[in-house]
């Protein structure tokens, strides 16, 4: 495999991990504001 | 939120197209793929600090705290960005000059404006009140916006650098990327750009989810 391939995965998961954190946190502050 | 989940995939393609396209310059090998992702950092830092500029100058003139809140929150967020360039522009320069830290004059002049803004921060935590707080950090962050564009755009061409300078756009003002790459640069700088708003949302909401169970 190459190190642009490996590169691009850990990226990707970053990024992904980055955006489940900001969902959670977006669907919290939602709830809070609900109540 | 669906428009969230779309950004998601979004910076996903850009990702993929960033790591799968030809390396935007050949001559510096694989690590000018960080281009795609440090540009647009350093954009968003821009952004956020001319964003908590025009909050301050409306605090100064309106006297409503939301505003030095907001200002506040920008600030935080264009020093987050401008962190994370930093790092990216440093791993650049270890593989291409070979040491993480040159002194080289973007370099210096980040790191003072990273110092200006860092500064804003100790000087928001040192004053205890509200109204005070709030008036001096909006007079702050109008004088610190100042030096942005000094320290960003002028400073490193008017010194001999190392930075590429020509990356975005040559010496005639002109874009210089096959289109590919250039599609790909600007899909980040959107990306990015929303990122921002989204982050920027959802610390306001925070902070008046916050405000609201004090009161209480």
């Amino acid at each position: 495999m190459s190190s642009n391939f490996v590169t691009m995965i850990v990226t990707l998961v970053i990024w992904i991990g980055v955006f489940f954190y900001l969902l959670r946190l977006d669907r919290k502050v939602k709830k809070l504001e609900k109540k | 939120m669906l428009w969230k989940i779309f950004l998601l995939i979004w910076m996903c393609g850009v990702v993929v197209a960033a790591f799968l396209l030809p390396a935007p310059q050949s001559q510096l090998g694989e690590v000018s793929r960080i281009f795609f992702f440090h540009v647009p950092m350093a954009w968003v830092a821009v952004l956020s600090f001319l964003i908590s500029f025009v909050f301050s100058i409306l605090y100064l003139r309106k006297k409503e705290i939301t505003y030095d809140v907001k200002a506040s929150i920008a600030s935080r967020l264009g020093l987050l960005f401008a962190i994370l360039a930093t790092i990216s522009g440093s791993i650049f320069a270890k593989s291409t000059w070979g040491s993480f830290w040159n002194w080289d004059p973007r370099e210096t002049s980040i790191f003072i404006l990273l110092l200006i803004y860092g500064a804003y921060f100790a000087l928001r935590s040192a004053v205890e009140s509200e109204e005070r707080k709030a008036t001096l950090s909006s007079v702050y962050a109008i004088l610190a916006f100042v030096t942005v564009p000094f320290l960003v755009f002028v400073v490193p061409r008017v010194y001999q650098s190392l930075h590429p300078t020509d990356s975005v756009i040559n010496t005639k003002f002109h874009l210089q990327m096959p289109p590919p790459i250039l599609a790909t640069f600007l899909a980040s700088l959107i990306g990015f750009t929303f990122l921002f708003i989204w982050m920027f949302k959802l610390e306001c909401e925070i902070n008046e989810i916050s405000n609201k169970l004090t009161e209480e």
